[in-house]
């Protein structure tokens, strides 16, 4: 669309739209602080912003509840569309999400594990468990697709994620048909949400994940030159071996502590890129900060209507972004080829 | 494309030599037969094994006392209530998701594509979760709502998909998307249900043959079979659609309406096992595959498909039931372990052959 | 009087003789089971076991929703020699069923669903293919351990309890003690509320008094329990957001002990301490859903008599 455009001014345009998308997430932030399923007063919010003192009931759930959730919102928000970016460069396939890679099996099985044999039950036990488990289940994804001479292609990462997400869901289902304690517990985390996440599982993940932005944004310019597809990045002397590699560390760290963090979170990872690619064509030096950006607002966005639609209780914002994300998946595989990467 | 042998790979030539059509003829006749024995020897077992001590010429006069008369009440409640019904089921709904599964990958010209990947055995277990939290229905009911919700997800796909006629593609992706929606309203529901129901569910979402009878075989049977008729005439058209769209209608196949048909009974088949046992995890996926993979380049996998799905089901079942000390698993927990050891060996077999994708 | 009978049957020529003993119960559900004489070999729903044993009939297997050691009602029994043919909600092993041959099964019937205990619709146990072995009846649930207790005596007594034996009887004798208690603790703090909560991670769930059985009994001996505003379609819970917490504010808070873990989530909540009574300390067990025999009833009044004198019953107004 916009290649006819030179390639100054096409770099400028494209450079407002991050200034004007870090606004707007800004906004999405400061309205995150306001609204929840509790009204404050709009003069009570911008006095507990600016005394850090304050106290109250209100600013209990400011400081406390929305705070580290609005703030745990940016980080996974951003974790997840640059994991979901990252990965759909790095596997050309259109669907690579951490729930078709294995990603949510693998954290669930986890998960299911340490409540059923080591009784835990706090939200910061499961944050490490989730997220070996992610790791585990990335590694053998990956493993097994690499089997073979050409490596880890699209088709057999997706068999490879499906099989090891059959394998880790059948075990996970049998421990929860025979214990209903682990089944209670597991019920609330499988669904996906950013309530109930306090300032250890913020502080918890926030090194690993801004660790997990930074080797993502580097690989920027070495998945353009993969996109060209493995034998021309060969061809140019990219050392296909090495960038894939890193992006996969990329990669585990951003859906494993994104998921880790909030449970499975359906949708964010798979259409921010494809809506970020839409507006910035095929660069990925440019698909990776949009992404970035558009993910955390679509997040924190769809936690905002969770929390005001369902009074006096809250609707989880993993129910919100499959709501919001499904239609917008349709239409793009209405109006867009996917499978041109 | 695929992953897996294409069975069509050799038909052009092989219909020019008619030694090599007799080899492959022969080569589906022993697969055919060596898995219809294997299925019988699974079903004898699956007759015998049990907690309740019955012995094999007990069991055997249980199965003819509808015709001898020679009742025993105990035993005959064991074998006609409670096993022959069991195998029945498990041994029908295996070979319809097997013959669903192979239609979709078939029709859709995907390995991936069977109903539980895109869609429509997810929306069959939304509306029955539903109608388990929301209604409390069960039996007969909780059926009919899995049935409804199948089709129901099955036509909204096919809508959602239609652009100037549907490619298999965005089939495949819309049905992805939906999956992954009805996933998250199903986790939904589990936070606002009693773990009473939620227990249910997730009894029913994994896949179960417990406390079947012989009124649900014989529903089973007669649905099913309804369908299996309907499919007769319509079987050879899905091997044209195989071959590709182009060729399809170059060899003068109406490729809408042929792909519609067919996709609506595989629906209908899925549907129907479905609201039986609930979705068992990866039958429809593997039979297809499993199927081709025994038949190497002989044709016509649908019949050797349904046995497969019928044997893993059976298969499954028996270990559900009696190989794990102290607990009896739904049969959905052991099909799909099956599954992702299938999946592995599939990956491992496309890289000896040096197949990409 | 069973002679004449006897004679006239003969003389009508009827070949069958009714049974010396013919035992017939009505159970909750409405159902009328006849057998030839009372049931000896019992298999029961672990609920229904856990009120039968102490009053000296003793299934010889039961089933039980969840593994043993994790069922509250179970707690504390003596379980040996009882064969175990279920460790999961649904999954009744019935070939194990079939070959123990008992005459009557024992679950409790929930009126909501029309259903016995783990044969609810769609359980993955068909009750229509249990009841091929033996007919299956007991208590109905409804707004009252009391009640249900005294239909599980009635039940016991037909089956040949002795419901005169000291032990029994001095169980039942604390309880109303206890209950006795409760009532006067009670009464004589008139302003003092309780709220009975479930807590999870996501949200804060306040019970309505009406939905469980123990609570009405709480309320019925004239404890104020809140009645939450706005229950889900069935009158169970109100789903409150961690930041609406203290939309209730109670003198104590009552907490659903079925799980361990349940207080301890509730404690790791920055808004939990916004509910007054939480901050102060002033939180207790609720014994939900789970009492099924006198001991254990009274023992959890005498325990909740006990924080009742010691709370403060101004403290929601400070």
């Amino acid at each position: 669309m916009s290649q006819a455009l030179p390639h100054l001014s096409r770099s400028r345009y494209l450079a407002a739209g991050i200034v004007l998308l870090a606004l707007l997430l800004l906004a999405i932030a400061l309205l995150s602080l306001a609204v929840g399923a509790r009204a404050i007063p709009l003069g009570e919010v911008i006095d507990t912003l600016l005394n850090p003192e304050a106290t109250g009931t209100n600013a209990t759930i400011m400081r406390d509840l929305r705070l580290p959730r609005t703030l745990l919102g940016l980080v996974v928000g951003a974790a997840l569309g640059l994991s979901g970016a990252i990965m759909q460069g790095v596997t050309r396939n259109p669907l690579a999400d951490p729930g078709l890679l294995g990603i949510h099996a693998g954290a669930a099985l986890f998960v299911v594990l340490g409540i059923a044999l080591l009784g835990l039950a706090s939200l910061t036990a499961y944050v490490w468990l989730g997220f070996l488990g992610a790791a585990m289940a990335t590694i053998i994804v990956y493993a097994v697709a690499s089997l073979g001479r050409e490596g880890a292609t699209p088709v057999k990462l997706a068999l490879a994620g499906a099989a090891v997400t059959a394998a880790f869901s059948s075990v996970t289902s049998g421990i929860l048909l025979t214990n209903a304690v682990t089944l209670d517990a597991f019920r609330f985390w499988q669904v996906g949400s950013l309530a109930g996440r306090g300032n250890d599982i913020l502080f918890g993940v926030t090194p690993f994940l801004a660790l997990g932005i930074v080797l993502a944004l580097i690989t920027g310019r070495l998945l353009d030159a993969m996109a060209l597809g493995d034998d021309i990045a060969r061809g140019h002397g990219q050392r296909v071996m090495l960038s894939r590699a890193l992006a996969a560390v990329a990669w585990i760290i951003l859906s494993g502590g994104a998921t880790a963090a909030l449970g499975p979170i359906a949708f964010v990872g798979l259409i921010v890129p494809h809506a970020a690619r839409a507006i910035t064509g095929p660069s990925y030096r440019w698909i990776l900060p949009y992404s970035a950006l558009l993910a955390p607002i679509l997040l924190l966005g769809a936690d905002i209507v969770g929390r005001v639609v369902a009074p006096p209780g809250e609707l989880q914002v993993g129910i919100v972004t499959a709501a919001i994300g499904a239609p917008l998946f349709v239409l793009l595989v209405r109006r867009r080829r996917l499978a041109e990467l | 494309m695929t992953a897996m042998p294409d069975p069509h790979e050799f038909i052009d030539i092989g219909a020019e030599v008619a030694g090599i059509r007799e080899t492959l003829a022969r080569r589906r006749w022993l697969v055919v037969s060596g898995l219809a024995l294997v299925l019988l020897a699974l079903f004898a077992t699956a007759m015998i094994l049990g907690d309740y001590p019955v012995t094999l010429p007990r069991i055997v006069a249980s199965l003819l006392s509808p015709l001898t008369g020679e009742a025993q009440r105990g035993i005959d409640f064991i074998v006609l209530g409670v096993r022959l019904p069991r195998a029945l089921v498990a041994v029908m709904a295996g070979a319809a998701f097997g013959i669903s599964g192979t239609l979709f990958q078939t029709v859709l010209r995907n390995p991936l594509a069977s109903p539980d990947i895109i869609g429509i055995t997810a929306g069959a277990s939304t509306a029955a979760v539903a109608a388990i939290v929301l209604l409390q229905w069960g039996g007969g009911m909780l059926a009919l709502a899995a049935l409804v919700g199948g089709l129901g997800t099955a036509g909204a796909i096919y809508a959602l998909a239609w652009h100037r006629g549907v490619s298999p593609y965005r089939v495949v992706l819309v049905g992805i998307g939906i999956a992954a929606v009805m996933t998250a309203i199903m986790s939904y529901m589990f936070t606002r249900a009693r773990l009473i129901e939620v227990q249910q569910a997730l009894t029913w979402l994994t896949g179960s043959l417990n406390g079947m009878q012989m009124k649900d075989a014989t529903q089973l049977a007669i649905g099913a079979g309804i369908v299996g008729l309907l499919l007769i005439p319509l079987s050879r058209a899905a091997g044209t659609l195989e071959l590709g769209d182009d060729m399809a209608r170059a060899l003068g196949s109406r490729v809408e309406r042929a792909r519609f048909l067919l996709l609506g009974l595989a629906v209908c088949l899925c549907a129907i096992a479905t609201a039986a046992t609930g979705p068992i995890a990866f039958v429809a996926l593997m039979a297809g595959p499993i199927a081709r993979l025994l038949l190497g380049p002989a044709t016509g996998s649908l019949v050797p498909a349904a046995l497969t799905g019928a044997l893993v089901t059976l298969g499954a079942d028996i270990v559900a039931q009696h190989f794990i000390a102290g607990v009896q698993l739904p049969v959905g927990v052991i099909t799909g372990g099956i599954g992702a050891c299938f999946l592995i060996l599939m990956l491992i077999a496309a890289n000896r052959s040096g197949r990409t994708s | 009087m069973r002679k004449p009978l006897l004679t006239a049957l003969l003389a009508f020529g009827l070949s069958t003789v009714p049974a010396l003993a013919e035992w017939t119960y009505i159970d909750g559900g409405g159902k009328t089971i006849t057998l030839p004489e009372a049931p000896k070999r019992i298999v029961a729903h672990a609920n229904a076991a856990a009120a039968l044993i102490p009053l000296g009939i003793r299934p010889v297997a039961i089933y039980v929703d969840s593994p043993v050691a994790d069922d509250m009602s179970l707690k504390g029994l003596d379980l040996t020699g009882i064969e175990i043919i279920g460790e999961a909600w649904g999954e009744i092993d019935i070939e194990k069923l079939a070959a123990i041959d008992p005459d009557l099964i024992v679950a409790e019937f929930w009126p909501l669903e029309k259903a016995y205990s783990g044969m609810e619709a769609s359980a993955a146990a068909d009750a229509t293919l249990i009841e091929g072995i033996a007919p299956v009846g007991g208590p109905a649930q409804g707004d009252s351990i009391v009640t249900l207790i005294a239909d599980y005596e009635a039940l016991a007594a037909s089956l040949g309890a002795d419901l005169g034996k000291p032990e029994i009887a001095a169980a039942k004798v604390r309880f109303e003690a206890a209950r006795d208690a409760f009532k006067t603790g009670v009464a004589a703090k008139p302003d003092f509320q309780a709220l009975a909560v479930w807590a999870g991670t996501d949200a804060l769930y306040v019970a309505s008094p009406d939905g469980s059985s123990e609570l009405s009994d709480f309320k019925a001996w004239g404890l104020d329990i809140v009645t939450p505003e706005t229950a889900d379609d069935r009158g169970y819970w109100e789903t409150l957001s961690w930041e609406n917490a203290d939309k209730y504010q109670p003198d104590l808070v009552m907490v659903d002990d079925r799980s361990a873990t349940t207080i301890d989530t509730a404690k790791a909540q920055p808004t939990w301490t916004t509910i007054k009574a939480a901050a102060a300390g002033a939180v207790t067990n609720w014994p939900a859903f789970w009492m099924r025999n006198y001991k254990v009833y009274a023992e959890q009044l005498e325990h909740l008599t006990g924080v009742i004198a010691a709370t403060d019953e101004h403290l929601s107004e400070r």
